[in-house]
């Protein structure tokens, strides 16, 4: 397919997606955490308000529950053990070729 | 990033029995698929990296669109298909509501809807590849569908089971919950051009990982030249 359709069919996708994310950005509340934003929004129905889009100084910081609940050191803990996981799972598909008994492949 | 985030008891138990009857038989359905061998080996491989990927980004609230988090789900059903992209929905979702983030009792409903992501993206990006697209806007527009795919299975569950202390008529609520969906399409914007960004510096390095390399194959020139 020629590639003028391609980005343009994408670009008119994330036209009209992000035209709905501004719609639903100020229908249900503004500049609101998600979850918040959830909650109020479901509890007291659509209410307009504004706020800037992105706000850096609020920074990447980890979900409310976790940080509020004191449960760092264990999301840490389970971030280390799935990413040990998957790249010794990686590692060992690479080297060996596979999990099942045919010969590796060679290289 | 569709996720439903609210709290124990918010939805009425006959809800929470139907979703997560739906979602049991839906990963029943997909570990008998696995265990009838239709997995490939790198695919379980970048499995286990997805789900690293998508429960560490799962947890981390960026400062866009008032604060939000990515799933990485269209990502990973890309990458890992979308058998075991489901199961990596199952599992980020447990160690996510293990930790506070997402009810427990909505498990069997935010694992039927990041599976929809995964899955939907899956072959959303092999519908396009075969319509001869580019790697990026074929996996960046099949990230974005995955995800609203997700968006909108996300406000049909709430619409459907009705939200338990809330004063809200069914009208109204529909109202509400469709302003989170449209939210939650502009979020997949920001996922899709991401995912898109991932899935072409994957497909140049190591375009076996995700099924690439017959194109690519087909797409070299031999060297051959009279």
């Amino acid at each position: 397919m020629q590639r003028w359709k391609q980005y343009g069919g994408l670009l008119g996708l994330f036209a009209a997606f992000l035209a709905a994310g501004y719609w639903g950005f100020t229908a249900t509340g503004g500049a609101l955490p998600y979850a918040k934003r959830s909650a109020k929004a479901l509890q007291r129905g659509v209410q307009e308000s504004g706020g800037s889009l992105v706000d850096f100084g609020r920074g990447i910081v980890v979900a409310g529950p976790i940080r509020k609940g004191g449960m760092m050191i264990e999301f840490g803990a389970i971030v280390l053990v799935l990413v040990t996981l998957g790249i010794g799972l990686y590692i060992y598909v690479d080297r060996y070729g596979g999990f099942d008994d045919r010969e590796p492949p060679v290289s | 990033m569709a996720h439903i985030h609210l709290g124990e008891g918010t939805f009425p138990v006959w809800a929470l029995i139907l979703w997560t009857t739906i979602g049991v038989v839906l990963i029943s359905a997909i570990v008998y698929r696995i265990r009838k061998g239709s997995i490939k080996t790198h695919q379980i491989a970048l499995a286990g990296i997805g789900a690293a990927a998508s429960f560490a980004v799962f947890q981390l609230n960026i400062p866009v669109w008032g604060g939000i988090h990515m799933n990485l789900t269209g990502l990973v059903g890309i990458i890992a298909g979308p058998l075991l992209g489901a199961l990596i929905a199952l599992v980020v979702n447990i160690f996510s509501a293990a930790l506070g983030h997402g009810a427990v009792g909505l498990l069997g409903a935010n694992t039927l809807v990041n599976a929809s992501e995964a899955i939907v993206a899956y072959y959303a990006f092999k519908t396009l590849m075969r319509m001869d697209w580019d790697v990026f806007p074929a996996s960046a527009s099949a990230a974005t569908l995955g995800l609203s795919a997700g968006a909108f299975l996300m406000g049909a569950i709430i619409i459907i089971s009705g939200v338990n202390g809330s004063a809200l008529p069914r009208g109204d609520l529909t109202i509400a919950v469709a302003g989170l969906v449209g939210l939650n399409l502009g979020v997949a914007v920001i996922e899709g051009i991401l995912t898109g960004f991932i899935i072409q510096f994957l497909a140049s390095v190591r375009p076996d990982l995700v099924d690439l390399a017959d194109r690519d194959t087909q797409e070299e020139p031999t060297g051959v030249t009279a």
